[in-house]
C-alpha cells in the first residue's frame, strides 16, 4: 500500500513551468487541481497513487471566463462554483452552469474544475453532455505548442481521453446559444442533491411553431463516454411535435442506446428513461 | 398526580436547549478519534477475504521485518476465545471454520498506522475455501422447500407454544421462536377469504456521522481501560472480560463524546474492543482502531435484511379472524444478539389489531455474511413493513378504505395483543389515529389519489400507518437487569452539585438533557446544579444498556425517583423544604459540611402485574407501548417514475413528553431515517461483500429530501414510572416506509413489496402490468 506522504507534488507557478515538468518523463505527475475525484480515488485505492502529482490549480494561464463574438471561453481550473455562478456562462451556457449547479454539494463545487471533471472522464461526469451540445472544442498544450480537437472526438472511451503523457487541458471554447435556442439539464439521481447520476441529458435546439428546426441531445451514464445521437438529431429535424412524433423519438432514443446495470440503476429503466428525457425535451423545446 | 402538576412549573415538558450543545457546536467535545493518549499505537485488521472455509494458517512472512510491531492471533488470546453476546459462539478471531467475508483473523499494532498497515500486509493466510450461503434469497428458498428446519418444526405440534433461542437449531437456523393465540386454523375456518402476500427488505447502514473508533489503554493494576466511542459501556465489559481473562471489574470502560450510533454501536464495539485489547495487552502500550468510512461501511453491522409472509383471514364486514405470520431474518455469520431483534420482531408483526387467532412463526436463517446486528427499531420496523402494507391488503379486499379498516380494527382499551396482553394503562390507540387522519384531512386526500390515471403528469397518492412499539426490554426483561442508578452529592468549586451517575449514553438523541431535567426537577433546583459526566464503569452503577428506546422512561423515571428522595433527605436535615436552587445551594452546603458527600442509588421496578413467560412468549410482552400513525404523501413523475415524499404527518404517543424541542427533532430525524429506508438505502451482497462501500454509493436522503413534516404528540403517560415519559428513539423508524408504500399504490395502483422502492423496481412492475393489462 502507498501512502499520501510517500508522493511528490510539484507547484509550477505558470504554465509554461508546468508544460515543462510534464514535458520530461522524470519530473512527469498526475495533473492536480480541484482533487475532488483524484483524492478519493487514490485513498481508497480506486487509482493507484503516482509517484508524483502536479498542481495545477493556481496557475493563472487557466482561469478565468472570458467570451468573444460566438463562443464562451473558460478556463482549464474554473471551478464548478465559478461557472454556476458565471453571468457569462448562465447567459450564454445554461446547461452547462445547470449541470455545474448540481455536482457535489458545496465543497465539492469550490474546489473541482471543469477540465479535473473531463479529465476524470467518468461515464457519469455531470458536465459531459452541456459541453457536447454546443460542439465545442478544447485546447490541450505541451511544451511544443497547442493543439485543439472537438469535444466530440475527445473521449475516446471508458475513462480515455485524447491527452498525450506531456499535454495539459488548458481550456474549453464553446460556442454560445443563438438568439431563439433553447436549451437545458436534466439530471436523474437517487437522490435530490449530492448526487451521482443515473441518467443526465442536455440538449439544444430551436423550433418554429410546433416543428424542429434544430436539435443537438447529448446523453450521460448510458454508455462508457458521454454521447450525442447524431441519427436522432437528423430524424427529427423538420418533424411537427405531436403524440406519435413524441412516441416514436422516445423508442428511438431507446433504442439506440445500450447501458449497463450498476449500483445506481438497471440497464432496462437507463434505457426507458433515456427515452422519456429526450420526449421532455422536446415537449419543452417545442412548448409556448 | 401531584408530581406532575409540580413538574408542569418545572422543567419537564419544557424545550430547554441541549446542554451538550455548546461543547459539541465549539469543537470542544472530544471523540475517539480526538483522544490523545500519550505512545499510543495504532491497530489494523487482517481479514478473511473468504466467504466460509476452513483456517490452515496465519503466519507473519519471515521475511518481514515486525521488531516494531505486535501481531496477534487467535493463539494470543488469554482466556477462551470468545465475545460472549447471546449464545456465547462468536471467535473474537477466528480460529478453525471461518464463516464469512471480513472476518477478523489477526490484529497488528505498531507505533503508527503505516507501520501497522505495512505489517498486516505481510501476514499470510492459508484457507481452504468450503461452500457458503450468500444471500437471504437462498434462506427463503430453504425455507419454502421445508429445508430450513426450526425448533417449532422438529419438535412440537402447531399451536403449542414456542422455544427460546439458544445454540444453532440447524447449520442454517440460528433461533426460532412462535408466539401462538387462539387457533389459527379456526380463525382460517371463520373467514370469508384469505389473502396472502409477502414482504421483503434488505441491509439497511445506521452511518452514523462517526466511524467506530476506541482505544485500549493497559492499566498499572493489569487490567485494561477501553475508551471510545459505543452504546453500552457495560457491554464490553461483559461481552470481553473473558476473552481476555480478566475479571469484569478490570476491564474498564469509559465512553467518550459519541457522534450517532442507531444501534451500531450496541454491540459491535464489544468486537473493536477486543482488537484493541489484544495488542494492548501483548505490546503493553496503549491500542487504537479507528474506522475509516470503507472500513466502517464494509465491516460492521447492518439492520437485518427480512421476507415475511402474512397469511390473513377477513370477513366482509372487514373483521380480521386470522392472522399467521412467517417472520425470517438474516442473521448473517453469528447469532449475536438476532434471537432478541427477531423477538421484537415477531411481538410487532401481528401487533396493532384485534383478532382472536394469531401463529406469528420467527427465524433466524444463517448466512455468510456479515453478521447482522442492532439498528434502531431492532426488528420492528422490518415487522412494521410487512403488517402494515398488508393492512391496506386486507382493507382493500374487504372492500373498506384503509382508515376506515384500521379505525374498526384497532386495539383499545380493554383488548389482548397477540401474547394475550391486556391493554390497561397508557393506551394512545386510537388517539393517534384519529389524530393524524383528522391533521392530514385524510379522507379527502384518500379519494383523490390518481391511482395510475393515464395521462396525468404527476400521479400523486396518500398513504397510512397504525403501529405500536413496545417501550424497553421485552416482558420482564427491566426487572430482571436490575438497573441502577446512583446520584452523588458533592461539591464542585466550592458550590454544590448532583451528579447523574448512569451508563446511560448520550449518542446525539438528548439523554444527557432530559435525564437532566428530570433530575433537576426531582431535585426542585436549576439544569446548572445537575452534571452528568460521560459514564464510566468505574465509577457508575449499571443502568443497563442504551437501547430499546428505555432509557427516558426506565433511566429517567429511576433518576426522578433518585432526585426525588435526595431531595427529601435534604429536607428532612434541614427541616424546611428546597424552593429552588438558591435554597438547594444553603441546605446542601449545610448538608455536606455536616455529614460529607451523599450518593443515593435507586432501582428500577416493575409492577408486581407484570407477567411475561419467555418459554411461551405470553403475558405482558412490554412494560408499555408506545403509539404511532404515520402518513404519507407522495408525488410520482409519470415521464420518470421518480417518487418524491412530499409531506409526512405524524402523530406520537411516547407518553409524557420531557422535552418538545428534542422529541421533535428526534422525530424528524427518524422519519428521515425511515424516508432513506423506504425509497433511497440499498447495500446488496456481491460475491459475499456489501457492494457499496462509501458515501457514494451508500446513498441516504439529503436536506433536499425530507418532506415537509408536521409532527404532534398525545399524551398517554406511562402510569407506573413518574415523570411518565415512554420510549421514543426508535418509533420515528417504524412505519414510514409502509406509509410510503401505501401512498404509492394508491398514487400508481401498483402495490411495491421489496425496500427500497425505486424509480426502477416500479418501472419493471408498470412494464409488467402494462404487458397483463395489453393481453
Amino acid at each position: 500500500m502507498k501512502f499520501l506522504e510517500d508522493m511528490d507534488c510539484a507547484f509550477p507557478k505558470n504554465l509554461q513551468e508546468a508544460l515543462k515538468l510534464m514535458a520530461d518523463e522524470k519530473s512527469r505527475g498526475r495533473p492536480i487541481a480541484g482533487g475532488t475525484d483524484l483524492m478519493v480515488q487514490w485513498s481508497s485505492g480506486v487509482l493507484p497513487m503516482p509517484e508524483r502529482a502536479i498542481d495545477l490549480s493556481g496557475l493563472p494561464e487557466l482561469k478565468g471566463v472570458s467570451e468573444n463574438t460566438d463562443s464562451v471561453v473558460i478556463g482549464a481550473a474554473v471551478t464548478h462554483a465559478e461557472m454556476r455562478r458565471s453571468p457569462i456562462v448562465q447567459v450564454h451556457l445554461p446547461s452547462l452552469a445547470q449541470a455545474a449547479a448540481t455536482i457535489g454539494g458545496a465543497q465539492i463545487q469550490a474546489r473541482g474544475t471543469i477540465a479535473g471533471s473531463v479529465a476524470n472522464a467518468s461515464p457519469a461526469g455531470d458536465l459531459g453532455p452541456s459541453l457536447l451540445i454546443t460542439n465545442g472544442r478544447v485546447v490541450v498544450a505541451s511544451k511544443a505548442g497547442e493543439r485543439e480537437i472537438e469535444l466530440a472526438k475527445f473521449f475516446l472511451g471508458y475513462r480515455k481521453i485524447d491527452l498525450q503523457p506531456d499535454e495539459l487541458i488548458v481550456r474549453f471554447i464553446l460556442p454560445k446559444i443563438h438568439a431563439g435556442c433553447r436549451e437545458s439539464f436534466r439530471k436523474l439521481g437517487p437522490r435530490a442533491a449530492q448526487a451521482i447520476s443515473k441518467v443526465m441529458g442536455s440538449y439544444r435546439g430551436s423550433a418554429k411553431g410546433k416543428e424542429v428546426k434544430d436539435f443537438a441531445v447529448a446523453l450521460g451514464s448510458v454508455a462508457p463516454i458521454p454521447i450525442r445521437l447524431p441519427e436522432f438529431e437528423q430524424w427529427i429535424v423538420g418533424k411537427e411535435i405531436g403524440k406519435k412524433v413524441l412516441d416514436e423519438a422516445e423508442q428511438r432514443v431507446a433504442a439506440m442506446i445500450k447501458p449497463i446495470d450498476d449500483i445506481r440503476s438497471t440497464a432496462e429503466y437507463r434505457q426507458w428513461v433515456s427515452g422519456r428525457i429526450v420526449r421532455g425535451f422536446l415537449e419543452e423545446l417545442v412548448a409556448e | 398526580m401531584t408530581v406532575a402538576e409540580n413538574s408542569r412549573k418545572g422543567l419537564v415538558g419544557r424545550g430547554v436547549s441541549r446542554v451538550d450543545a455548546s461543547d459539541k457546536v465549539r469543537g470542544l467535545a472530544r471523540y475517539a478519534d480526538d483522544l490523545d493518549v500519550p505512545g499510543c499505537w495504532h491497530g489494523v485488521i487482517v481479514r478473511s477475504p473468504v466467504s466460509r472455509g476452513t483456517l490452515r494458517s496465519v503466519k507473519l512472512d519471515p521475511a518481514c521485518d515486525a521488531s516494531k510491531a505486535v501481531v496477534v492471533t487467535a493463539q494470543d488470546i488469554p482466556g477462551p476465545n470468545i465475545v460472549v453476546m447471546h449464545d456465547r459462539a462468536m471467535p473474537l478471531l477466528a480460529f478453525d471454520e471461518i464463516r464469512y467475508i471480513g472476518e477478523p483473523l489477526a490484529v497488528v499494532a505498531a507505533p503508527t498506522r503505516r507501520q501497522a498497515i505495512e505489517v498486516a500486509e505481510h501476514v499470510r493466510i492459508e484457507i481452504d475455501e468450503l461452500p457458503a450461503i450468500l444471500t437471504t434469497a437462498e434462506l427463503v428458498r430453504k425455507f419454502k422447500a421445508g429445508e430450513l428446519k426450526t425448533g417449532v418444526e422438529q419438535n412440537a405440534p402447531r399451536g403449542v407454544g414456542g422455544f427460546a433461542g439458544g445454540a444453532p437449531e440447524s447449520p442454517d437456523v440460528l433461533c426460532s421462536q412462535s408466539i401462538v393465540k387462539g387457533d389459527v386454523e379456526k380463525g382460517f375456518a371463520e373467514a370469508d377469504q384469505i389473502v396472502e402476500a409477502e414482504y421483503t427488505a434488505g441491509h439497511q447502514e445506521q452511518l452514523y456521522i462517526e466511524p467506530q473508533g476506541l482505544v485500549a489503554i493497559p492499566q498499572k493494576d493489569g487490567g485494561i481501560l477501553i475508551e471510545g466511542s459505543m452504546q453500552c459501556p457495560y457491554y464490553i465489559q461483559h461481552e470481553l472480560h473473558e476473552a481476555l481473562n480478566l475479571p469484569a471489574g478490570k476491564l474498564r470502560v469509559r465512553q467518550a463524546a459519541v457522534g450517532g450510533a442507531f444501534g451500531g454501536k450496541e454491540e459491535f464495539p464489544s468486537m473493536l474492543a477486543g482488537y484493541c485489547a489484544l495488542p494492548a495487552m501483548k505490546a503493553k502500550k496503549p491500542v487504537k482502531i479507528v474506522y475509516d468510512r470503507h472500513q466502517d461501511i464494509l465491516y460492521t453491522t447492518k439492520r437485518h435484511p427480512v421476507w415475511v409472509r402474512h397469511k390473513t383471514g377477513v370477513k366482509k364486514d372487514g373483521t380480521i379472524t386470522a392472522l399467521k405470520v412467517d417472520f425470517l431474518l438474516d442473521g448473517g455469520a453469528y447469532l449475536t444478539l438476532s434471537d432478541v431483534v427477531m423477538y421484537r420482531g415477531i411481538l410487532h408483526a401481528a401487533m396493532g389489531y384485534r383478532c382472536d387467532h394469531v401463529f406469528v412463526n420467527g427465524i433466524v436463517g444463517r448466512t455468510n455474511t456479515f453478521p447482522s446486528g442492532a439498528f434502531r427499531g431492532f426488528g420492528a420496523p422490518q415487522a412494521i413493513w410487512g403488517v402494515e402494507s398488508h393492512v391496506d391488503a386486507l382493507a382493500r379486499a374487504c372492500g373498506m378504505t384503509p382508515h376506515e379498516f384500521r379505525l374498526k380494527n384497532c386495539l383499545r382499551v380493554g383488548d389482548t395483543t397477540p401474547t394475550g396482553m391486556v391493554l390497561r394503562d397508557s393506551v394512545g390507540s386510537p388517539a393517534v389515529l384519529e389524530e393524524a387522519l383528522k391533521t392530514s384531512r385524510f379522507a379527502d386526500k384518500f379519494a383523490k389519489c390518481s391511482r395510475g390515471r393515464k395521462g396525468a403528469r404527476k400521479w400523486y397518492g396518500i398513504g397510512l400507518s397504525f403501529f405500536a412499539h413496545g417501550s424497553g426490554f421485552t416482558g420482564d426483561g427491566e426487572s430482571k437487569i436490575g438497573t441502577k442508578v446512583a446520584l452523588d452529592l458533592g461539591f464542585e468549586n466550592a458550590s454544590p452539585v448532583v451528579f447523574i451517575r448512569v451508563s446511560s449514553t448520550e449518542m446525539g438523541q438528548g439523554a444527557l438533557t432530559v435525564l437532566s431535567q428530570m433530575a433537576a426537577d426531582g431535585l426542585g433546583v436549576d439544569l446548572d446544579r445537575v452534571r452528568y459526566p460521560l459514564p464510566d464503569t468505574g465509577l457508575v452503577p449499571n443502568s443497563g444498556p442504551t437501547v430499546a428506546s428505555r432509557t427516558t422512561m426506565v433511566v429517567g423515571s429511576t433518576v426522578y425517583s433518585a432526585a426525588c428522595k435526595l431531595r427529601q433527605r435534604l429536607e428532612e436535615s434541614a427541616g424546611r423544604p428546597i424552593a429552588g436552587s438558591k435554597s438547594f445551594e444553603q441546605i446542601a452546603s449545610k448538608y455536606l459540611a455536616e455529614h460529607g458527600p451523599l450518593r443515593v442509588v435507586e432501582a428500577f421496578k416493575l409492577p408486581d402485574t407484570v407477567r411475561w413467560d419467555q418459554a411461551t412468549f405470553r403475558g405482558d410482552a412490554y412494560p408499555a407501548f408506545a403509539w404511532g400513525c404515520n402518513v404519507a404523501e407522495v408525488e410520482v413523475d409519470t415521464r420518470t417514475l421518480e417518487i418524491k415524499v412530499k409531506k409526512v404527518t405524524a402523530c406520537f404517543d411516547v407518553g409524557r413528553v420531557i422535552n418538545p424541542v428534542l422529541v421533535k427533532g428526534q422525530v424528524e430525524g427518524g422519519l428521515t431515517q425511515a424516508l432513506g429506508y423506504a425509497v433511497m438505502e440499498k447495500i446488496g451482497i456481491k460475491g459475499g461483500r456489501f457492494d457499496a462501500n462509501r458515501m457514494q454509493t451508500y446513498v441516504i436522503p439529503t436536506a433536499l429530501d425530507v418532506p415537509e413534516y408536521d409532527i404532534t404528540f398525545v399524551e398517554y403517560p406511562y402510569e407506573f414510572a413518574a415523570p411518565g415519559a415512554k420510549g421514543v428513539g426508535e418509533m420515528p423508524m417504524d412505519g414510514l416506509a409502509p406509509a410510503i408504500a401505501n401512498a404509492i399504490e394508491a398514487a400508481t395502483g401498483i402495490r411495491m413489496t421489496d425496500l427500497p422502492i425505486t424509480p426502477e423496481k416500479l418501472f419493471k412492475e408498470v412494464t409488467t402490468k402494462c404487458a397483463k393489462d395489453a393481453k
